[in-house]
């Protein structure tokens, strides 16, 4: 908008206030459109429906003239409420203690500064350091971190199942284990820190991972071999989608373990880390095949249509 | 309704990348430093000199020539004359072009004219340029960046609106155009700080309006 236009539309609305314009002219009266009914196809494309098995992508999804239908848009609403709902989410303070866990904060204050400074989210403030230096168990073979992430949901959920599963994997193959903690505010990069303060040999956070469409409660694991800061995510591998329809817990935890071990006798993490030995216990994990897709779950019910 | 703008239409654009130069210096530019001539017509001339200013400030143009034809759009000599020939110069095809582009831009979302009255049968031009570009402030006699308020309406509006707009802020009439002019309007430029313009430019408008409503006070 130019400067005079915003002026004189002012303008306008002050003196309409001080002197009342003219009644707006009538409106023409405006002819019904013909009538249109959509009737649902009675048969899908063979296409859209051969592609909709591959993925839980929406496709195939059919329209109603230009539009979607409004089961696919209340469908939309739901999820994205979902991953809203995630987001938003606040770790309680004492959840990590009433959990018999060493609580950790990251140097973030409240809520909204975490989703907007990832920086501070990535280093422990100096009460925490001290608490971790005094408590925590030092050199150990591998320091088991849970955190918030972007979804406190999946942490309360799930996150002490996956904790208890990764530790007791880890416990069973013979590695020592550091002082469960649970980290508040954190992003990925704290296990950098954290894992450097206990001198640790791997450190693994678990955490609620960036909520999707439809999944606010879905977990990632990021192991790092030698722990420092100013690690990046190419010494890092991670496994995500640790949630009751993807990866379950019981299952990921001794996954998990695996790839810990691969690290502690590879001596790395990362790009250079050679995940083939592992075939057998990761599985499809590993990558390469083809894995058919989790079906959708559906939130919003619909009649079958007449 | 009152204070809708009505958006000016612009009827020809047209470029003469390398301009003849007796055609160049007939329309007042220097075959010396130009070359290329970017012609405009358009069926209301005072948000065209506003538009040509404009144009100015984006691209290294001068405007050479713009005049408006006597007795406005309504009596024009065709249907692509309109009230105003516009003529840029440029040392190049592309300067002119982009001088153009600002041009059409300020004239379609920019400069208009305004109905003073419901059925606008009176037009009203409160224009306010919030940083003077080489073409109008050379004509005024400013300095280019300075705020200048850009008055139009008919003969017996205007007289009145200037004498609101003079009196509603401190601002010192730069150039009066008394009637009649040869579209047949009256005009004013102002100069003052942008929100004395501002004001001005306001009390100029509702001026404008209060005369078409009571034409006669006695």
């Amino acid at each position: 908008m130019s400067f005079t236009r915003t002026m004189v539309q002012d303008l306008r609305v002050r003196l309409a206030g001080a002197d009342p314009l003219p009644p707006p002219p009538p409106v023409p009266e405006i002819p019904l459109p013909p009538a249109r009914v959509f009737p649902s196809p009675k048969r899908r494309s063979p296409f859209a429906a051969a592609a909709a098995r591959h993925t839980t992508a929406l496709v195939g999804i059919g329209h109603v003239g230009t539009r979607y239908a409004t089961d696919v848009v209340l469908q939309f609403q739901a999820e994205l409420a979902v991953a809203h709902g995630a987001v938003h989410t606040e770790l309680p303070e004492d959840w990590a203690e009433k959990n018999g866990l060493l609580p950790l904060q990251s140097r973030v204050r409240e809520h909204r500064e975490f989703l907007l400074r990832p920086d501070l989210g990535r280093r422990l403030d100096e009460p925490s350091v001290a608490r971790l230096r005094e408590r925590g168990r030092k050199g150990v073979d591998i320091q088991p971190i849970l955190a918030d992430g972007l979804s406190a949901v999946a942490c309360m959920g799930a996150g002490r199942e996956l904790l208890d599963s990764f530790v007791k994997s880890c416990e069973a193959r013979g590695f020592s284990v550091g002082t469960p903690v649970c980290a508040r505010f954190a992003r990925v990069w704290l296990e950098d820190e954290i894992g450097e303060v206990v001198g640790a040999k791997v450190a693994a956070i678990l955490l609620g991972e960036r909520p999707g469409l439809g999944t606010g409660d879905g977990l990632s694991a990021y192991l790092v071999y030698d722990p420092k800061v100013g690690r990046t995510d190419g010494n890092r591998n991670m496994m995500s989608n640790i949630h009751a329809r993807g990866v379950p817990p019981e299952q990921a935890g001794k996954r998990l373990a695996a790839l810990a071990g691969a690290m502690l006798t590879q001596r790395t993490s990362g790009v250079p880390l050679d995940l083939a030995p592992l075939r057998g216990e990761l599985g499809d994990a590993v990558g390469g095949g083809y894995r058919a897709p989790d079906p959708r779950v559906r939130l919003v019910s619909v009649g079958e249509p007449k | 309704m009152i204070l809708d703008p009505i958006v000016p239409r612009i009827l020809s654009v047209r470029r003469i990348p390398g301009a003849d130069p007796a055609l160049l210096r007939a329309y007042g530019a220097d075959p010396e430093r130009h070359r290329a001539l970017g012609l405009i017509t358009c069926d209301q001339d005072d948000p065209t000199y506003v538009a040509l200013d404009e144009a100015t400030k984006h691209a290294a143009v001068d405007v050479v020539f713009a005049r408006s034809f006597y007795a406005g759009s309504g009596h024009a000599s065709g249907r692509l004359s309109g009230e105003i020939l516009g003529v840029l110069a440029g040392a190049d095809a592309d300067e002119v072009d982009e001088g153009l582009a600002a041009l059409v831009r300020c004239l379609e979302h920019d400069a208009c004219f305004y109905k003073a009255d419901d059925k606008g049968t009176i037009t009203v031009f409160p224009h306010v340029i919030a940083s003077l570009g080489r073409y109008l402030s050379a004509q005024a006699g400013l300095v280019a960046g300075q705020p200048m308020a850009y008055l139009v309406a008919p003969p017996m509006e205007a007289t009145v609106g200037l004498d609101a707009a003079l009196k509603a802020a401190d601002v010192r009439a730069v150039k009066v155009f008394p009637p009649p002019t040869e579209t047949n309007f009256a005009a004013a430029w102002l100069s003052g700080e942008l929100a004395a313009c501002q004001a001005a430019a306001e009390a100029f408008a509702a001026a404008v309006i209060e005369v078409g409503r009571v034409p006669r006070e006695r």
